[in-house]
């Protein structure tokens, strides 16, 4: 099949399979409704069960999809930035700082709840410093920034454990970065995440070019007269905005940034100005599948989405790259 | 291009030692010597890769190290030794990465960048692959569209390091006949480092020999390179026959070898 067309099939199948989870995610719980009732419901005339599916369970529907979304395109800006299929928010250290300093938050300034953002943003950020100023010796080398990274995460991780063993595990939000659940999420969560997810694409569709670049030499780009480690600074700054904010909202959740760029690039390809809205849309379909099928698995309990990506997606990983021949 | 006593070295290690010389424009200049005796350092420092402990390199009288690196690579286009590239890109657009030191913000490629890629690609004979994927790409066709990247720049001087190394020897003979074709119909001046005494005989003007981080022998390459100068660069007797009136460097096996 010529390139173009696998391209757009590509698209469509994956648009459309999110489609029809949303649909399956709306009516996975003890409420049900059909399509037509639920577009009566939300748009023309009040219908109490469409209300209340509206209230409780759309909000983490949405919040599935941007924060899919967002990791996923995180771990494309990462992978292109460190040229190395292991790089991801997770494994690098960003979630677990944004994670800390969220949770940190949490315990000892609850009142600041609506600044939780601007926590977990200074956390990747300075996890983001930490690792890059450690690797740093005469300029960046991947390898050094992931085993640096390594190192990092498991430090903040661990720091999120304590601070969730001596809150008595009675702090929701911390347990939620814990757990990685989102099933107390409320509209105001959607809208603070929308706004933040859609800067961070935008900018993330902008450096697509550059991306694409850094699959280069780093003598070769800096041949061409660029500066390589000024564009992986500013490639980094905006996947750290992208994991710290979903990280804000949605806990830590592993694998997603790994997995889905993985598959992203054996469906559409390298060519990041493909790649990166493609991963948006597999990204929001992935999370959203990860989170529903928790909700449905052991119902009427939950298993929050985290745990359901890291028991799948690990096998996957591990099919995909042994049936690839290129990665 | 100038270089005035330049040194070198790696924490205590001292790899160039106060070398001076000079490269003459529109010639090929190969810069030969053993491993280690700084050939692929003074490579580094002359396309700005690495700083100078001392001294200066100057293109057309100006100091390299006061150069902009985009200011620099509108001047000189480099071919690296190693050469990486996502196999999924297509040649055309690895050939259009060559005329990023010209980009302007926010702005597409002029006409002028496309008559430059365009003649890139054809003076390397790609034009019939522009589609083609890199990883599609043979060995040889490869080197070609790395140096055709480097010819959109469009610069009169020209860098390679070790272009050769990784391909066998059909590949070896086209790319160097298209840089010595480069030279000869464009005047582009090319500086290569070259492990090959023979293919150094063949190809280049001029050579400069490096020992231990000094120039041991810089002159005509024809003229200088004798079994002396080889056994002083390299420390092993070699054999040079003339055939068809050039000379070949060649091995004899000796008993006690």
């Amino acid at each position: 099949m010529k390139r173009t067309n696998r391209i757009v099939l590509c698209f469509m199948i994956t648009i459309a399979l999110l489609f029809i989870l949303f649909f399956t995610a709306v009516n996975t719980g003890g409420l049900k409704v059909g399509a037509g009732q639920l577009f009566k419901g939300l748009f023309i005339e009040y219908d109490k069960m469409v209300a209340a599916i509206y209230d409780l369970r759309l909000p983490r529907i949405f919040i599935s999809m941007l924060a899919g979304a967002g990791i996923a395109v995180s771990g494309v800006l990462f992978q292109a930035i460190l040229q190395n299929p292991l790089a991801d928010p997770g494994i690098i250290g960003i979630s677990g700082g944004a994670g800390f300093f969220t949770a940190t938050a949490a315990v000892l300034v609850p009142s600041l709840y609506l600044l939780t953002p601007v926590f977990a943003f200074a956390g990747g950020c300075t996890a983001f410093l930490i690792v890059y100023s450690i690797s740093w010796k005469d300029g960046l080398r991947p390898v050094r920034i992931i085993l640096i990274g390594i190192a990092v995460n498991a430090v903040f991780q661990g720091l999120v454990e304590v601070l969730n063993s001596i809150s008595g595990q009675n702090v929701s939000q911390v347990a939620s970065i814990v757990e990685g659940n989102i099933s107390v999420k409320t509209w105001s969560d959607v809208k603070m995440l929308a706004v933040f997810i859609v800067i961070g694409l935008f900018g993330a569709m902008l450096t697509a070019e550059r991306c694409n670049l850094l699959s280069l030499e780093e003598k070769t780009i800096q041949s061409l007269g660029i500066r390589v480690n000024i564009v992986r600074l500013y490639i980094s700054g905006i996947a750290v905005l992208l994991v710290c904010i979903c990280t804000a909202v949605t806990g830590v959740i592993g694998f997603l940034g790994l997995i889905v760029p993985h598959i992203g690039r054996l469906l559409v390809g390298r060519e990041h100005r493909v790649l990166i809205p493609y991963t948006v849309i597999l990204g929001a379909l992935v999370y959203l599948a990860a989170d529903t099928v928790g909700r449905a698995a052991a119902y009427p309990y939950e298993i929050p989405a985290a745990v359901i990506m890291a028991v799948a997606g690990g096998p996957f990983f591990i099919f995909l790259l042994r049936r690839s021949k290129t990665v | 291009m100038k270089v005035s006593e330049l040194s070198f070295a790696y924490d205590s290690k001292k790899i160039l030692d106060q070398i001076s010389f000079q490269i003459p424009e529109g010639r090929i200049t190969a810069i030969l010597g053993s491993n280690g005796s700084g050939k692929s350092t003074l490579f580094r420092l002359m396309t700005k890769n690495l700083k100078p402990d001392q001294g200066t390199i100057y293109l057309d009288e100006k100091d390299i190290s006061k150069m902009k690196l985009r200011e620099f690579s509108r001047e000189v286009a480099i071919v690296h030794q190693q050469n990486r590239a996502a196999d999924d890109m297509t040649v055309e657009k690895l050939v259009s990465y060559g005329r990023l030191p010209f980009a302007r913000k926010f702005c597409g490629k002029s006409q002028e960048d496309q008559e430059t890629i365009k003649w890139a690609l054809g003076i390397t004979n790609l034009r019939k692959h522009c589609s083609t994927q890199l990883g599609k790409l043979s060995g040889g066709q490869r080197q070609r569209a790395f140096i055709a990247m480097a010819l959109a720049q469009n610069t009169k001087v020209l860098f390679l390091d070790e272009p050769t190394t990784f391909l066998d020897i059909r590949y070896q003979i086209e790319i160097l006949e298209l840089i010595r074709m480069l030279n000869r119909d464009y005047g582009i001046t090319i500086i290569m480092v070259l492990h090959d005494i023979n293919q150094a005989v063949s190809y280049s003007d001029e050579m400069i020999g490096l020992k231990d981080g000094k120039i041991e022998v810089q002159g005509e390459t024809k003229r200088v390179i004798t079994e002396d100068v080889i056994n002083r660069l390299y420390g092993v007797r070699l054999k040079i026959k003339e055939v068809d009136g050039k000379k070949f460097v060649w091995n004899v096996r000796h008993k006690s070898m």
